[in-house]
């Protein structure tokens, strides 16, 4: 072999394995951040009772890697605004942000580390973010979504508060996770203040809801 | 005598214990629109709310629906009465016994009997 031979190939195995995901260290990183003081990243979920549900200090993260889309976290992780407008499990304080920041290498190898915890519970390729006026018609007037959540229309952000924001979601979460949350919300969620629609909504409807609310743009 | 009182006192604290729970389960899945104090005032109504929960502790509306009625709508939602849609089905969230909790909890926000 001559030397060129060799060199490159050393330097292909290098950048081989700088642009593998860094799972290893993103984990490390997420327990010595103290990250799991607050989630929990090991499925299934263990929620049983509204005590359970109450006692948890930050949302469980074990289906992260099937939710988010990785810019957004990525970005989130080094920058984290408000996502839910009222305190997690508070009815009566605002969430006054101040969620822990990570920086540099720490925000990629922990964006690494989460986009690996996936879930075999989410269908790929099922929903296209669309903004049908079907979507709209169900999330606005049929169901109760817009009590809850808030969301922009036509530059107008409008509605309730319990809910995470929908504001910006179609950059935030995945389109077939949203399809999977409203058609088999117990595998994410058995305790929640959201009401179990699947049964209620024909697949049809939650497939145009779950395009409706991919289709939300950020501020 | 003794076994009597015995009796009596466990069957309260199994009574206490059901309506701590319905007040528990009020608070998670109805005191975001229709207030802790059931007054209607929670969090997610803000100006731009279409229709006002229901304010619960008003003797003379609450004494219109009769027991059937709040059961039907909280399983079925608003539209079940033709009433708003803000209002959510839970048919597919709580037993029937929670229902059962909660028109129990409803009514003692009004602190009435419903239409029979
Ligand atoms: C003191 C508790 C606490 C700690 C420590 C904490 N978090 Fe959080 N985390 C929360 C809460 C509460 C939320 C919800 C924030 C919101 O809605 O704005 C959250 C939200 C998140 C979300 C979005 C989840 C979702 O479903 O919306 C991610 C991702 C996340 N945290 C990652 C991390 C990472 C990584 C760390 C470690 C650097 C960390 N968290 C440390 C409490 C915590
Ligand atoms: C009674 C209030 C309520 C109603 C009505 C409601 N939601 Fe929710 N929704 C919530 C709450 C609370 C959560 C967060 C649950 C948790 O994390 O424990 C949530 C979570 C979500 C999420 C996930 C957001 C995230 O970042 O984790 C989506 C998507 C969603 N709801 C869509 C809908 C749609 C679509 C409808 C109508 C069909 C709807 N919701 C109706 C309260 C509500
Ligand atoms: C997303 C907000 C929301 C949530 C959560 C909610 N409600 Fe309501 N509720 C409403 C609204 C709005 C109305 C008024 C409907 C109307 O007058 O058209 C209402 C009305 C009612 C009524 C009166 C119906 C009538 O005929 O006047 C009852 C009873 C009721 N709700 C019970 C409950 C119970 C019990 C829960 C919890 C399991 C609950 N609601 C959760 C929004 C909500």
């Amino acid at each position: 072999m001559r030397y060129w031979q060799v060199g490159l190939s050393l330097a292909m195995a290098l950048w081989c394995t700088s642009a593998l995901p860094d799972v290893a260290s993103g984990k490390a990183a997420f327990e010595g951040q103290g990250c799991t003081g607050c989630h929990y990243t090991e499925g299934p979920a263990r929620e049983k009772t509204i005590e359970d549900q109450l006692a948890k200090a930050g949302p469980e993260l074990w289906y992260a890697g099937s939710k988010f889309n990785r810019p957004w976290l990525e970005a989130w992780l080094t920058d984290p605004k408000p996502i839910r407008l009222l305190k997690y499990n508070s009815l009566d304080e605002k969430n006054a942000g101040g969620h822990p920041t990570l920086v540099g290498a720490d925000a990629t190898a922990v964006t690494d580390f989460l986009m690996s915890l996936t879930t075999d519970a989410v269908t790929a390729g099922v929903i296209k973010p669309k903004s049908h006026p079907k979507g709209k018609l169900i999330f606005k007037k049929k169901m109760p979504c817009s009590g809850c959540h808030q969301y922009e229309d036509r530059k107008k952000v409008s509605g309730g508060l319990s809910g995470p924001s929908l504001v910006g979601a179609g950059a935030r979460l995945n389109p077939d996770w949203i399809y999977a949350y409203l058609s088999n919300p117990t595998v994410f969620k058995p305790v929640r203040m959201m009401p179990v629609f699947a049964g209620l909504m024909s697949p049809k409807d939650m497939e145009f809801v779950s395009a409706y609310v991919a289709s939300f743009k950020g501020e | 005598m003794v076994r009597v009182f015995m009796l009596f006192f466990a069957l309260s604290l199994v009574t206490d214990a059901i309506a701590s729970d319905s007040e528990t389960t009020y608070k998670f899945y109805c005191a975001q629109c229709h207030g802790v104090n059931g007054d209607g005032t929670g969090p997610n109504v803000t100006a731009d709310f279409a229709t006002d929960p229901r304010n619960f502790t008003k003797k003379e509306d609450m004494a219109k629906l009769s027991d059937a009625d709040i059961r039907s709508v909280i399983l079925d939602g608003g539209p079940a009465l033709s009433k708003s849609a803000l209002m959510p089905p839970w048919s597919k969230t709580l037993t029937s016994e929670e229902v059962d909790g909660l028109v129990q909890v409803l009514r003692g926000f009004c602190n009435c009997q419903g239409a029979p």
